[in-house]
C-alpha cells in the first residue's frame, strides 16, 4: 500500500475505534555514500527507506506504533491504541492543528546535484589531498563522501499537513599519520558546498593529527584552559538535555528551578535557531512552525526548550523543539540549531589571554564520563601545553574534570569563531572557543 | 519469509556486473518500549523494522544497498542499485543453497504474546523500591525494552541461514538530589531470551541497587585527580575494560587494514600471563549470543588471548579478503541498514585463581571500581577511557570512602600487561556496543581483577 492510501486507512480506523485524533509521521530517506582507500573504492552504499509512525490520541493520551511494512492498518491502530491506554501520566499532549509555515529559502546547491561518479572523484581527490599534505600521512582511516535526501510529511486528523524536503552533502576524512612507531589520527569534515573545499579540509585533518605526535601527559593540578570550539561544541551537545523543558519538569536537570536566574557568566548567550541557513527548517517534528529561542541571555536562563506537551504544562508557547530521535521514535524535546553565540576574540588573542595553561583540542568519552543530570564531567582529553601564550608541546593521556555549571559561570573569554559539530537528525550544536579557569587535570 | 526463487533472482542480479559474491540479509523485527517516570507510565511505543540489504563484493571492495520492504520489485531494484556500482560483466554464478542453517530458537514466552500490563507491572516494582529506598531519591526513570529480531541471510556461495533473536532488558535510573547537587544510579540487566527470563528477576532489589548507588555517590567526595595508582575492578560490567581497551582493537575492522596496535602480534605475548580473554557467541540465552552471525556463519567460542598470548582476532568474511584469518562467527550489524562487519558477542576475562579480598588488602592506596559505566576507545592508538559509576578510595588496603566522578584512562596494550590478579568468579552484564555496523547487543564480563597502575581522573584533592 502507498503512503496516502495507508494513511487514509489508518485515520479511518482510528476514528472508528474511538480515537479523538490520529497523526501520521512519514519519513523517506535516500542516501549515497562512498569510502575510498588507496585510490580505489573501499565501500559504496546506496539506500532507500521509508517508515510511518502513527500517533493516536485516546482519552487525552498519546500512543505510538511505527512500521516499515505498510500493510494491515487495523493492527497498527490497535497497537497504538493499546499503547495509549497504557499511559498513566496525566499531562495533556495536544497535536498541532492546521497552520501556516514561514517560507524558507532553500537555494539549489551544486553539492546536492552531483552525479555518482563526481562524488567518487571528490572522495578520491580528498584522499590524494590528505596524502599530499605531509610525508608522515601513512593512509586514511576513512575518506568518505555522502549525500542524502530526506522527505518528511506530517498529517493528522486535525487538518495538519506539513511537508519538508531536506538535502545533505557531507565529506569527511581521517588521516593516519606516523612518526616512527607513533601513530595518530584526527578527522575533519565539510557540509553542503563546503565539500568542494578539499585542500583545506585535508590540511585541517592532517595538521590536527600531526600536532599529536610526541604528546605526553602533564602533572595533576588545576589549570587555566582554552577549550577549542569543536571540543566545546561536543560538550554543549552532551549537556544540551539540561536545557530541555521535559527534563526540567521531571527533575532531571539542575536548572529546573532556575528560570530568570543567572546560570552562566554574562558573556554567555545560548540560542536555538531553526532558521540557521545551514539547517533551516519550517517546522519541528510535531509540525509546530519554527521560532528562534534565546535560552540563555547574558548568563540568565530565559527559556527551556519545549514541545507542545511540555509547553502546555509550563503555560508557555512551544519553542518548536518537538523532536524525534528517528522516524520510529516518540515525540520528545530536542534542540534544533543550538549554539553559544560567538564573541569577538581571535584565536591568537585567546591564546595570549590564556598565557600559561592548557589548550584543550579534544575531549572524549562524553556518553559515559559526563552526567547531564548533575552537570558533572570527567573526560579524557588532548591538547597543547601553553606557556606565555605560545603552544610548547602536545599533551595526551590526561583527564579533565569539572562541573558544567561552574564552567559556564567562570568563563573568562568567548572566541569569535563558531564551529558546528557534524549534524545529527536534522539539527546541529555549535560553540566558539571559551577560556576558563579551574579545570581539574589528572595525568602523570 | 522470502521465497527462495526471489532470493535466487536477487543474488543473481547482484552479480550481473562482475561481483564475485552476493548476499541478501532480510529482517523482520518487532520492538516495544515502555517508559515509566516518577511511578507513572509516560511513553509506550511499538516499532516494526522490515527491510533487506544486498551486499556485493569484488575482492575486498564492498557494495551495499538496502531498502525498507521486502517485495520482489523493491529487492530486485536494490540488487540492481548495488550491481550498478561495478561496470564489468557477469563472471560468477550463484550456487545452489546447500548449506542450510536454521537457528530454530523459540522463546518460551515471545514478547508478541505479552501485554503492556505485564511489562508495566515489572518496572513498577523496581520503580517503587527505588523511590522507597531514601527520601533523597527525587526521581526514578524505569524502562522496559524488548526486541524480537527474525533474520534470513543467503549468499551466492550457497549459504541459507535463519535466526531468531529475542532479547529483553529493564533499565532503572534513580536520581538523588540535595542542595543543588545531583547524582544518578543505574542498573540495566537483560538476556537474549523471551519474557520468561523476568521470572528470575528480583525487581525490588534492582530498584534498591540503583537507588543505593545514587545516594552513595551523592554523599561521596570527588575522586582525587590521582594520576597512576593501583585499581581493582569488580566483576560483571567491569569487563568493559577488556571490551574497550583490547577487543575493539582485535576486530578485523581495525586489524585487516593495519589500523590497530595489535596488528601482527598473533602468537606474541600481549598481556600478563594471568590473562585469558574469550569472545563466545554460543552461550545459551546470553545478551550477546547469536546462533548464526549476520553472514550466516555459526557463532563460536573464540579464545582471543590465552595466558597472555594473542591467539585470534575477530573476523568477518569480507575482511578475510584483506587478511588471511579463519572466520570467527563475528559478523554483525544493527539492522538491514548496515553492512555487517566484525563485532563482539559475549566478551570476558576467563576466571583466574586469585582471592577477591586479598586483591584489595594488598593493593596499598588506590581505587576500587565497584561498578563501571561506559567507555570508548581509539583502536588505532589504543587510547581508552571509562567512567566509574560507583567507586571507592582505598587507603593502605582498606576501603576508605566512596568517591564520585572517577574516570580511568590509558592505552590498551599497557593495561593488559599490568593485570596482576584475576579472581575466581566470573559474571557478565549487558551493554549496547556502537561501531561501524551500528549498535549491537554485547555482554561484557570478568571476575574481579587488579591492575597495578592506571591513570585515575577525578576532580578532588587527595583524601
Amino acid at each position: 500500500m502507498d503512503f496516502i492510501g495507508f494513511k487514509k486507512a489508518l485515520f479511518k480506523e482510528a476514528l472508528a475505534q474511538g480515537c479523538e485524533a490520529a497523526e501520521a509521521y512519514y519519513q523517506r530517506n535516500e542516501s549515497f555514500s562512498v569510502n575510498v582507500l588507496e585510490g580505489d573504492i573501499d565501500q559504496y552504499e546506496v539506500n532507500a527507506k521509508g517508515g510511518l509512525n502513527l500517533r493516536v490520541r485516546l482519552g487525552g493520551r498519546n500512543g505510538y506504533a511505527f512500521t516499515q511494512k505498510l500493510e494491515e492498518p487495523e493492527k497498527l491502530v490497535a497497537r497504538a491504541m493499546d499503547n495509549a491506554r497504557s499511559i498513566e501520566a496525566e499531562d495533556d499532549h495536544p497535536m498541532q492543528g492546521k497552520c501556516e509555515y514561514p517560507a524558507l529559502e532553500k537555494p539549489e546547491r551544486r553539492a546536492y546535484s552531483l552525479g555518482e561518479q563526481e562524488k567518487i572523484d571528490l572522495a578520491l581527490s580528498l584522499e590524494r589531498a590528505a596524502k599530499a599534505v605531509d610525508p608522515r600521512v601513512a593512509r586514511t582511516e576513512f575518506c568518505t563522501v555522502e549525500s542524502g535526501r530526506r522527505e518528511i510529511r506530517i498529517s493528522n486528523t486535525l487538518g495538519l499537513d506539513a511537508f519538508d524536503e531536506e538535502r545533505t552533502a557531507v565529506s569527511v576524512v581521517m588521516p593516519i599519520t606516523k612518526e616512527g612507531e607513533d601513530m595518530r589520527n584526527a578527522y575533519a569534515f565539510r557540509i553542503g558546498e563546503g565539500i568542494f573545499d578539499v585542500d583545506r579540509c585535508a590540511r585541517e585533518a592532517v595538521a590536527d593529527s600531526l600536532a599529536l605526535h610526541g604528546a605526553s601527559p602533564v602533572g595533576a593540578g588545576t589549570y587555566r584552559a582554552l577549550i577549542r570550539n569543536s571540543a566545546m561544541a561536543a560538550m554543549l551537545e552532551a549537556f544540551s538535555p539540561m536545557f530541555s523543558g521535559d527534563n526540567a519538569q521531571k527533575g532531571l536537570t539542575l536548572f529546573k528551578d532556575k528560570l530568570g536566574e543567572r546560570i552562566a557568566d554574562e558573556k554567555i548567550t545560548i540560542v536555538d535557531d531553526p532558521f540557521h541557513p545551514d539547517y533551516a527548517r519550517a517546522f519541528d517534528a510535531e509540525g509546530v512552525p519554527s521560532v528562534t529561542t534565546t535560552v540563555v541571555e547574558n548568563g540568565v536562563l530565559r527559556s527551556f526548550l519545549h514541545n507542545l506537551k511540555t509547553a502546555g504544562k509550563a503555560g508557555v508557547p512551544s519553542t518548536s523543539n518537538g523532536g524525534r530521535a528517528g522516524a520510529d521514535a516518540s515525540v520528545s524535546v530536542m534542540p534544533s540549531v543550538f549554539y553559544i553565540r560567538p564573541g569577538q576574540k581571535s584565536d591568537d588573542a585567546l591564546m595570549r589571554e590564556l598565557g600559561n595553561g592548557l589548550f584543550i583540542t579534544e575531549m572524549d568519552g562524553m556518553h559515559a564520563g559526563l552526567d547531564p543530570v548533575s552537570g558533572e564531567f570527567s573526560l579524557i582529553a588532548k591538547g597543547m601545553l601553553v606557556e606565555n601564550g605560545k603552544p610548547v608541546r602536545p599533551v595526551d593521556q590526561i583527564t579533565v574534570g569539572g562541573s558544567f555549571t561552574k564552567l559556564l559561570g567562570g568563563v573568562l573569554a568567548v572566541g569569535g569563531s563558531l564551529y558546528f559539530n557534524p549534524p545529527r537528525g536534522g539539527g546541529a550544536i555549535g560553540s566558539p572557543a571559551i577560556l576558563v579557569d579551574g579545570l581539574v587535570v589528572s595525568g602523570r | 519469509m522470502i521465497e527462495r526463487r526471489i532470493v535466487e533472482n536477487v543474488l543473481g542480479a547482484a552479480l550481473a556486473t562482475g561481483g564475485d559474491y552476493s548476499e541478501l540479509f532480510a529482517e523482520d523485527t518487532e520492538k516495544n518500549v515502555v517508559v515509566m517516570v516518577d511511578g507513572k507510565v509516560e511513553d509506550a511505543s511499538y516499532r516494526r523494522v522490515f527491510g533487506a540489504g544486498v551486499r556485493v563484493l569484488l575482492g575486498a571492495r564492498c557494495i551495499y544497498a538496502y531498502t525498507s520492504g521486502q517485495d520482489e520489485k523493491a529487492l530486485m531494484e536494490t540488487a540492481k542499485a548495488a550491481a550498478a556500482a561495478l561496470k564489468g560483466v557477469k563472471e560468477h554464478e550463484t550456487r545452489a543453497f546447500n548449506a542450510l542453517r536454521k537457528g530454530d530458537y523459540a522463546p518460551e514466552t515471545p514478547y508478541g504474546a505479552v501485554g503492556n500490563a505485564e511489562r508495566i507491572a515489572l518496572i513498577r516494582r523496581a520503580s517503587q523500591a527505588a523511590k522507597a529506598y531514601s527520601d533523597e531519591i527525587t526521581q526514578v526513570v524505569a524502562r522496559f525494552m524488548d526486541v524480537d529480531q527474525r533474520v534470513t541471510v543467503a549468499n551466492s556461495l550457497g549459504v541459507w541461514a535463519e535466526d531468531r533473536r529475542p532479547r529483553g532488558r529493564v533499565a532503572i535510573q534513580a536520581v538523588a538530589m540535595k542542595d543543588g547537587d545531583a547524582q544518578t544510579g543505574y542498573k540495566a540487566p537483560g538476556r537474549g531470551e523471551g519474557f520468561e527470563q523476568f521470572r528470575h528477576y528480583d525487581m525490588e532489589a534492582l530498584g534498591a541497587a540503583a537507588a543505593k548507588q545514587a545516594v552513595t555517590m551523592l554523599h561521596a567526595p570527588q575522586c582525587p585527580a590521582a594520576g597512576a595508582v593501583p585499581v581493582v575492578i569488580d566483576g560483571g560490567f567491569g569487563g568493559v575494560i577488556l571490551h574497550e581497551a583490547c577487543v575493539h582493537s582485535l576486530e578485523a575492522t581495525s586489524v585487516a587494514k593495519g589500523n590497530s596496535e595489535f596488528c601482527g602480534k598473533l602468537g606474541q605475548v600481549v598481556a600478563s600471563p594471568v590473562v585469558t580473554a574469550v569472545d563466545d557467541g554460543t552461550l545459551p540465552g546470553e545478551w550477546g549470543s547469536i546462533r548464526f552471525d549476520d553472514e550466516g556463519t555459526p557463532s563460536q567460542r573464540n579464545v582471543l588471548i590465552e595466558n597472555g598470548v594473542l591467539k585470534s582476532y575477530l573476523f568477518d568474511y569480507r575482511d578475510t579478503r584483506l587478511m588471511e584469518h579463519p572466520l570467527t562467527g563475528s559478523s554483525r550489524r544493527e539492522s538491514y541498514e548496515f553492512a555487517p562487519t566484525s563485532r563482539m558477542t559475549n566478551t570476558f576475562f576467563a576466571p583466574g585463581t586469585d582471592d577477591d579480598e586479598e586483591m584489595i588488602r594488598t593493593m596499598g592506596t588506590g581505587l576500587y571500581a565497584a561498578s563501571m559505566g561506559g567507555g570508548s576507545v581509539n583502536p588505532l592508538t589504543g587510547e581508552f577511557n571509562f567512567a566509574v559509576d560507583e567507586a571507592y578510595w582505598v587507603k593502605d588496603g582498606r576501603i576508605f570512602c566512596p568517591v564520585r566522578g572517577a574516570t580511568l584512562i590509558g592505552k590498551g596494550a599497557d593495561v593488559l600487561k599490568k593485570i596482576d590478579r584475576v579472581g575466581k568468579h566470573m559474571w557478565m552484564a549487558p551493554g549496547m556496543c556502537g561501531s561501524l555496523s551500528g549498535s549491537v547487543p554485547t555482554n561484557v564480563g570478568q571476575p574481579r581483577v587488579r591492575v597495578t597502575d592506571i591513570v585515575v581522573g577525578g576532580k578532588g584533592g587527595m583524601l
